[in-house]
């Protein structure tokens, strides 16, 4: 997978998310993946992470998403950018491909309706593992937030 | 605020309802600082975060920025974060370990007791500077209990013991979760921010009642993993209570095999689990310790099976809070990465449920700014509790018990029941 590939491929990946088509984001993902957004450096089994889904989950976290929870009503308008994508090592089975994320999040609304329209900026660094079959598979979607340890406002929606 | 204290908090055999303004006035939040967080004992630090000498976090006792810290004779200190010479804040970093803090501005410096051990260029000073009275401020009384460390900024008032002396109970069987009855928290934290008033998030930690509304994707959720169905989930609502105690605090208490199932780890490869704590307590006291409770103590703690969590009010309509997982000492690397996992579905600001409440309690401070309907209502239960010496026991598990018993003690306070219009307050 060339640069341009791999940046191609997660414009197409982002795009979805952008689009709300949640079924087809998810199936991009290997039967072993893993979305993962940590808190701090280290062990993901000693110390809590944001997000922390293998598939099930993941697919707990899309059924969530769309059956219009408090946290999701309305919903949020999500614009993801990507950007200073390289890819970081190649082989036969697969890559991995570092990348800076932007994040746009807007729950639309009355401004007197606290929480809501507020747009609001994330900025992450990005680690995929895309495995080689017949189609390119995430196996690992890593988003590292700068704002990672920070309080934070409701996450109800896909970095 | 023109209003008496009296009339913010109004209850009677068959009546209990909570002013607007306890929610949205500035100067009523300004008071609550004074009068509950900077008076009251209040919870600081876990002592599981500081377990070397120098190791310290910084926090707040309501607005005031303070440090806990452990001193090289073992102790634990927590001392205003604030330099004795022109004010500046010692210590910037929210935890970490320092055999020293030093003052960035002028190089004052200051021992983890909170000693001043040195001042830059001491010979610019008058002589008689009283350097042993220059010490960073101490809260007025630190007392620990099961490891969690609690102070007060007044020296008078009654001991943590006597605080404490209802609640402790329950206290243990939460610390007893762990087979050594200690836990150790995570070093990372689930934290929230919501534009909303503390006292939405003290409400809803002891709120048997919004579960089956609030969470019902959640509930939906477990339906289709096959671990629980939503009529079981909401059946189970009637299975245990609520329970109002004097001194603010109280809880929701589920019985072992009942609402607990997801906290129980039944998962025969945790099965050992169980074992070790019938071992540790006699089978009796396992199965009690394996209910669960969300248990508040008064103002800003509550104690849940996965996590400890922490109310940091900043203003009347915004708060910060801290959801710390433990892991219990004594237990097996799987099960803490088991209870890991289940917290992470359920809690923090990616979780499938907390940020459905965090949104409960900003649609609180929407709502609120409709005036004319002046009261919020928290007689849910009045005619069916039992009432007995400080002790409220709710005859439904989705009962307003412990917020009546919280808002009792707010009111108390808040009166000036401390004894204390404090030198702080001005």
């Amino acid at each position: 997978m060339t640069r341009a590939e791999a940046e191609l491929f997660i414009i197409r990946e982002l795009r979805l998310i952008d689009e709300r088509r949640f079924d087809d984001w998810l199936a991009l993902f290997a039967p072993d993946c893993l979305y993962w957004l940590p808190i701090v450096e280290g062990d993901p089994a000693v110390e809590p992470s944001l997000v922390y889904d293998d598939l099930q989950r993941l697919k707990e976290r899309i059924f969530r998403i769309t059956a219009s929870p408090p946290a999701q009503e309305p919903g949020s308008r999500t614009l993801h950018n990507v950007s200073n994508v390289d890819v970081a090592e190649a082989g036969e089975d697969g890559v991995r491909v570092l990348c800076n994320l932007t994040v746009f999040e807007l729950r639309p609304g009355d401004p007197i309706q606290v929480g809501l329209a507020v747009q609001r900026v994330f900025a992450a660094n990005a680690e995929y593992h895309l495995v080689n079959g017949p189609e390119w598979r995430i196996q690992l979607r890593k988003v590292w937030l700068l704002n990672r340890d920070e309080p934070l406002y409701n996450l109800t929606f896909l970095f | 605020m023109n209003l008496d204290i009296h009339d913010l908090v109004v209850e009677s055999d068959h009546d209990f309802r909570v002013r607007t303004d306890v929610y949205t006035d500035p100067a009523i939040f300004e008071l609550e600082m004074r009068r509950i967080f900077e008076t009251t004992w209040v919870y600081v630090a876990h002592e599981s975060e500081l377990p070397k000498p120098g190791d310290y976090v910084s926090t707040t006792i309501g607005l005031q920025p303070v440090i806990v810290s452990r001193g090289d004779d073992g102790q634990v200190h927590v001392l205003l974060n604030r330099c004795r010479h022109r004010g500046s804040a010692v210590c910037r970093l929210e935890r970490g370990h320092a055999e020293q803090f030093k003052c960035p501005y002028h190089g004052w410096v200051y021992g983890s007791d909170g000693k001043l051990l040195g001042i830059a260029q001491a010979t610019g000073y008058p002589e008689g500077m009283p350097l042993s009275e220059l010490g960073l401020a101490p809260a007025g009384r630190i007392a620990t209990y099961r490891g969690l460390i609690f102070a007060s900024l007044e020296p008078d008032g009654e001991s943590l013991d006597e605080r404490l002396s209802q609640v402790a109970t329950y206290i243990d069987l939460w610390a007893d979760r762990s087979p050594l009855g200690s836990v150790t928290l995570t070093r990372a934290a689930h934290k929230f921010l919501y534009a909303g008033n503390w006292k939405f998030q003290l409400d809803n930690g002891v709120d048997g009642y919004h579960g089956n509304y609030v969470h019902e994707s959640f509930l939906a959720i477990l339906e289709k993993a096959g671990e629980k169905t939503v009529r079981g989930y909401k059946d189970l609502r009637s299975t245990g209570s609520v329970v109002g105690l004097a001194h603010g605090d109280g809880f929701i208490d589920r019985p072992y095999g009942g609402m607990a199932g997801q906290f129980e780890y039944h998962d025969p490869k945790l099965s050992g689990y169980h074992e070790q704590l019938r071992q540790a307590y006699g089978p009796e006291r396992a199965q009690a310790v394996l209910g669960q409770r969300n248990l508040l103590i008064f103002p800003n703690l509550f104690l849940f099976e996965s996590h400890i969590r922490v109310i940091r009010p900043l203003s009347v309509n915004e708060t910060i809070v801290l959801m710390q997982p433990t892991r219990l000492d004594g237990v097996s690397d799987e099960l803490n990465t088991e209870r890991l996992r289940t917290h992470e579905r359920f809690f923090g600001p990616a979780g499938f449920g907390a940020p459905d409440d965090v949104e409960m309690f900003v649609d609180g401070q929407t709502g609120m700014k409709a005036r004319g309907v002046e009261w919020s209502i928290l007689s849910r239960g009045l005619h069916r509790e039992t009432r007995g010496d400080g002790v409220w026991l709710g005859g439904h598990s989705t009962d307003e018990a412990p917020q009546r018993s919280a808002y009792r003690e707010w009111k108390r306070w808040m009166a000036g029941a401390g004894g204390v219009t404090s030198s702080r307050e001005a």
